[in-house]
């Protein structure tokens, strides 16, 4: 089954896990910008950040037959430093609108603090600016206040909420995102957010619609397999492959493709690894015989 | 270091708490690094940063393993940080800070300590976090604190919410019960955070029923210890 994996971050993970993740059957990713475990404090660290989004780990997934695409933004947590907050803002415009940037995300709350929510309602009208969906994080703190709250302040502003993807549910969060028009996505860990046998009771119980998974994978203890191995369970739980499929397929490719940003043809065709291939005079290879596919079946 | 030889080298007399956190390191150090300890207590603010760094290299980072008159001559200065669990650097790099606290002007004081804090490694934010408690004017130096519980370092995230006079003395409600959540979320016992009685209000209650709500619809346990703020 070709899946998508709609939120992990790949610059913190290695080649082992793009082979593994493509062997599984994973053909598509996007890798929203997010905080990378302590704080930045500079403007810069984020240009070069978001080009690293934009040029290297794009070329590293293609290696592996895999399309990469990103969302670009000032980060919940990071939006509590407003000097840098406020140059990261002013530097979005000239990223957003860049190929292969399919919303805007990760943004939200994660203390739930008044600049929390000032960059929040910002980033939400860039992205009404640039006709671009948005990723919402939810914290891990005060989950269902801060669901409730992200879900107001996307009503308050108007922001369609068809175009919202709120992320990281739980039992407690996800109902209330379903009565809105907004999309739920659920982030698959080893030990916190949500499991795999706990997603399969919740796709029992709300069935498919609006419903994405995703392995958030990143720098901390998480597994970059968890969309397969959830579909392995939901498989052997009796949910219909229909079901299946739109979850992991069909739903982020109809979120992202509000984008614009998502040639639905394209992507269904399983693209040729060519290891031979360089990007700014560099390759992912170590002295390995390239890996050069012909045009491949499906 | 006797008081005299102290009281030249600051070119002043130096607040008991600064006698104290002195004489306290001077008795774990050979002459050589007391040497060094006089020339940085009197050092010029400039290089204040660089000598907060060294301080590791020339004391270690060996326990306190403070004697029963020493905790008796720190309770009795109503210096509430308990400094047992702090190693030597950071008990050195606190002295420093508390010596800078008293011969440079607020905005000096509050340049040098967040210099220090965004410059530092691990230990040295260890360390800036245990000194905001016996700093003057430290409601100047909340930011520090409060950027510092944003941290996914453990031991940083503990050098501030744990067994620290500061959160519960100058956060305002929504950093104070972010702390508390946070202790909650990633196992910090809240025995270990200073003053929480105190602070517990109906908000904090509800941010803890939600997570003991939230815990349960996952089939997760539930922190034994949060009952102590559920009320």
């Amino acid at each position: 089954m070709r899946m998508f994996d709609p939120h992990i971050h790949m610059t913190s993970r290695t080649t082992i896990d793009y082979e593994a993740m493509a062997s599984a059957g994973i053909v598509a990713l996007v890798e929203p910008s997010f905080w990378l475990g302590q704080p930045r404090t500079h403007v810069g660290t984020f240009e070069d950040y978001f080009a690293s989004l934009l040029g290297w780990e794009r070329f590293r997934a293609s290696q592996f037959g895999i399309r990469h695409f990103c969302t670009l933004s000032v980060n919940p947590k990071e939006a509590n430093n407003p000097q840098v907050a406020e140059g990261v803002i002013a530097l979005l415009p000239r990223y957003l609108p860049k190929d292969g940037v399919v919303a805007v995300g990760e943004i939200g709350y994660d203390d739930l603090t008044p600049e929390e929510e000032k960059y929040f309602a910002v980033q939400l009208e860039l992205a009404q600016r640039f006709d671009l969906p948005v990723l919402v994080h939810t914290p891990h703190r005060d989950k269902k206040r801060g669901t409730e709250r992200s879900l107001a302040l996307i009503r308050e502003i108007g922001f369609p909420e068809e175009r919202a993807l709120i992320d990281h549910n739980t039992e407690e969060t996800l109902p209330l995102v379903l009565n809105t028009g907004c999309w739920a996505g659920h982030s698959i860990y080893p030990h916190t957010k949500m499991d795999e046998a706990r997603m399969v009771a919740l796709v029992k119980r709300y069935g498919s619609d609006r419903i994405l998974i995703n392995s958030a994978a990143d720098w901390g203890v998480s597994d970059p397999l968890k969309v397969p191995k959830t579909v392995a369970l939901m498989r052997d739980s009796g949910i219909a492959v229909h079901d299946i499929e739109k979850i992991v397929w069909h739903n982020p490719v109809a979120f992202f493709g509000q984008s614009g940003q998502l040639d639905v043809a394209d992507l269904e065709e399983r693209r040729a690894i060519d290891q031979s291939q360089l990007w700014e005079g560099n390759s992912v290879l170590r002295g390995q015989t390239p890996v050069v596919e012909r045009a491949a079946p499906a | 270091m006797d008081e005299r030889t102290l009281d030249a080298v600051l070119g002043h007399t130096p607040s008991p708490t600064l006698r104290l956190l002195v004489d306290l390191v001077t008795r774990r150090i050979g002459s050589r690094d007391r040497a060094w300890l006089e020339g940085a207590l009197a050092i010029q603010p400039a290089d204040l940063a660089e000598c907060f760094t060294v301080a590791a290299r020339r004391v270690g980072k060996r326990a306190l393993d403070l004697t029963s008159d020493e905790v008796a001559a720190i309770e009795a200065l109503g210096v509430t940080s308990p400094l047992g669990g702090w190693g030597l650097d950071e008990l050195a790099r606190v002295t420093l800070l508390v010596s800078a606290g008293g011969r440079l002007s607020p905005s000096e004081l509050e340049e040098l300590v967040e210099g220090c804090y965004r410059g530092g490694d691990n230990r040295e934010r260890q360390a800036v976090l245990r000194a905001l408690p016996l700093l003057p004017n430290s409601d100047r130096l909340l930011a520090v604190g409060v950027e510092a519980c944003r941290t996914s370092v453990e031991p940083i995230f503990e050098a501030i919410a744990c067994e620290n006079p500061y959160p519960a003395a100058h956060f305002p409600d929504l950093n104070f019960n972010q702390l508390v959540l946070k202790a909650l979320f990633i196992g910090v016992a809240l025995d270990r955070i200073v003053g929480l009685d105190e602070r517990r209000t109906p908000e904090l209650a509800r941010m803890a029923a939600d997570y003991a709500s939230e815990r349960r619809a996952a089939g997760r346990p539930v922190p034994a210890d949060i009952g102590r703020v559920l009320t």
